[in-house]
């Protein structure tokens, strides 16, 4: 009933969105499969479709732009009986050139979350952004930011503030507290990239209750050099009394431009401490894969790519065997703008 | 230890196989507005160095600086300047956006031979592709309906036309969309009231171009700036031009090069 619901209201919107100036329309879908391996014991191996994104995309003018997203994806438990799940990932209005001469927008409703890398994490890597895998912070939430480019591209800022609970757990701790939350990244020179976030949250239900602090910050690094591009992230997290924090490094050779093969290269390294007072809780990932892209679009863009990744997980607990993961993944995308 | 030698001495063989006969090969890639300037000059180039290969191709704009932020071409060809956005994204990847003039452009209103009309104000324009205008008879005309005719949304001229002309008002939605320039001047050239705007370069028999404002689009007029429906044509490029690219550039911009933009139909620098 709720899928069908939100067919309804998908179908309302597509038709609404055609009175724009324009309409983009977009499709991404994800076919992955995954094999989960504890030593040598297969724990899990099947296909699903991790991800399937419709995307609207409507103009209304130059000053006035929206996004809706929704995810389908190949459901595993008993909340989606009918075989799929349906997630509402976008849903914002942006008011573009709020202050034209600094490049300022707004956007409200449910929209990226601007914190460390996690908000254009394009997913170079299978597995998801650090500060998303341990649940440090969610990709959207609903909300309304300020966003701004600076002048001649030398980097970007956004302060936001958010209900808090991100996108798939939304209305179910909604407090009188919001989540603030502030974006810097710089560009100083071609190629080298610097920024961080911060955000803090009370928790509390009341204000006279006892507070409850949820706060995070991320440092993220980023060198773009011929064919290497290098990502780095370190993370904290603090909630009340716990706190967590890791790090991750990516190096992505794109061998593309100076090889008939058009494919990156990816390895990643992961660190990370669920409570830095417990102990044996830590562990670390390791990644090795590449992405092939089939098919570019006219502007070059890939639409059609295969992901391969091989991820082992050590454990600082010696009595948990290493895990390791398999997933080979097909992304494609389609895309077309009614004017 | 082994995989990481494996995959070093992988990527060093891929280089040097790749770096085999690259000198020799320029990509060129976006505005369809500076296509002809393009295709002009690497065609004479290319019969000056027999041993160059230039690929120009259309697309437009946005298109040609989506490649150069991607990697996947040597210049791109530009009828708009290059955006905050774009050059941040460029930054991001280790691209140093270099901009060259190349030329100047007039866009022209041109209309169908037999049409009667022959002035407009930005003003008139302004309020026909906002749907504000319909009829002919309103700007002196017979009593015919307009028929509104633009390029797409991924040209560079349209953004300048939208800039100009439409101060960012919403465009009418009964606008006929195309995609080059060519297209514009040749469905103009066989609708009776048809209206559209096109690149200097693109101005044929078959079409009437409009005076703006009461000024005769031309080089003079859109070089001393009293025709206000004008602007500059770019190549982008990431960081200073190197090797054969710096000697096609060069190339552009030398008297020679400027003559070809002329016989292009365009405004040359000097």
């Amino acid at each position: 009933m709720k899928f069908k619901l939100f067919l309804m209201v998908f179908v309302l919107v597509v038709t609404q969105s055609l009175f724009g100036l324009e309409t983009k329309i977009k499709g991404e879908f994800w076919n992955r499969y995954t094999l989960k391996m504890e030593g040598m014991d297969v724990k899990n191996s099947y296909f699903s479709l991790e991800r399937g994104y419709f995307t609207l995309e409507p103009k209304f003018n130059d000053n006035l732009k929206g996004r809706f997203t929704l995810n389908f994806f190949s459901a595993v438990n008993k909340d989606f009986k009918d075989g799929a799940g349906l997630k509402l990932k976008y849903a914002y209005l942006d008011f573009v050139k709020l202050l034209p001469q600094l490049n300022t927008n707004l956007s409200f409703g449910l929209i990226k979350h601007y914190f460390g890398t996690i908000y254009d994490w394009n997913y170079t890597t299978i597995e998801k952004a650090l500060e998303d895998r341990e649940k440090i912070a969610s990709s959207t939430d609903y909300g309304i930011s300020l966003n701004g480019i600076l002048p001649k591209g030398y980097g970007e800022y956004q302060l936001s503030i958010l209900n808090g609970e991100g996108y798939k757990k939304s209305l179910t701790d909604v407090n009188i507290f919001p989540e603030y939350c502030v974006n810097v990244r710089l560009i100083p020179f071609p190629g080298i990239t610097i920024g961080g976030s911060y955000l803090y949250e009370n928790k509390a239900i009341h204000p006279d209750s006892t507070a409850k602090i949820r706060s995070a910050y991320a440092g993220v690094g980023r060198i773009k050099f011929g064919i290497l591009d290098f990502w780095a992230e370190y993370l904290q997290g603090t909630y009340i009394d716990s706190v967590s924090s890791g790090y991750m490094f990516m190096p992505v050779f794109s061998i593309g431009n100076i090889s008939k093969i058009d494919m990156e290269i990816v390895l990643r390294y992961d660190f990370w401490n669920p409570d830095k007072e417990a102990e044996n809780d830590a562990f670390k990932k390791l990644t090795a894969g590449f992405n092939w892209n089939i098919l570019r679009d006219e502007s070059f863009k890939p639409v059609v790519f295969l992901q391969v990744n091989g991820e082992r997980t050590f454990y600082d607990d010696t009595t948990k065997k290493a895990t390791d993961v398999v997933t080979v993944q097909l992304r494609w995308i389609i895309s077309n703008t009614i004017k | 230890m082994r995989f990481l030698k494996f995959l070093m001495f992988s990527l060093m063989v891929l280089s040097s196989i790749s770096l085999y006969g690259k000198e020799t090969k320029i990509v060129m890639t976006g505005s369809t507005t500076v296509l002809p300037i393009a295709q002009r000059i690497a065609e004479v180039y290319m019969s000056m160095y027999p041993d160059v290969v230039i690929s120009v191709r259309g697309g437009g704009s946005g298109v040609g600086i989506t490649a150069l932020l991607e990697g996947r071409t040597d210049i791109a060809t530009s009828s708009r300047k290059i955006k905050d956005e774009e050059i941040k994204t460029g930054r991001e990847k280790g691209i140093f956006i270099k901009e060259i003039e190349i030329a100047k452009d007039g866009i022209v209103i041109i209309v169908n031979k037999n049409n009667p009309v022959s002035n407009i104000t930005i003003d008139e324009l302004k309020k026909i592709y906002t749907g504000e205008i319909t009829n002919w008879n309103k700007l002196g005309g017979p009593n015919q309906p307009i028929v509104v005719i633009s390029r797409d949304l991924s040209s560079g001229t349209f953004e300048v036309f939208k800039e100009i002309v439409l101060k960012n008002a919403k465009m009418s939605e009964n606008c006929l969309m195309l995609a080059s320039n060519n297209a514009v001047s040749s469905t103009v050239s066989t609708t009776p009231w048809a209206i559209g705007y096109v690149g200097l370069g693109y101005i044929t028999e078959d079409v009437k171009p409009l005076t703006l404002n009461n000024v005769i689009p031309s080089e003079k007029t859109v070089r001393d700036g009293t025709y206000k429906l004008s602007r500059s044509l770019y190549f982008y490029l990431n960081g200073e031009p190197k090797g054969e690219i710096k000697k096609f550039i060069e190339f552009t911009l030398s008297e020679t090069g400027q003559k070809l933009v002329k016989e292009s139909g365009f405004i040359p620098l000097k």
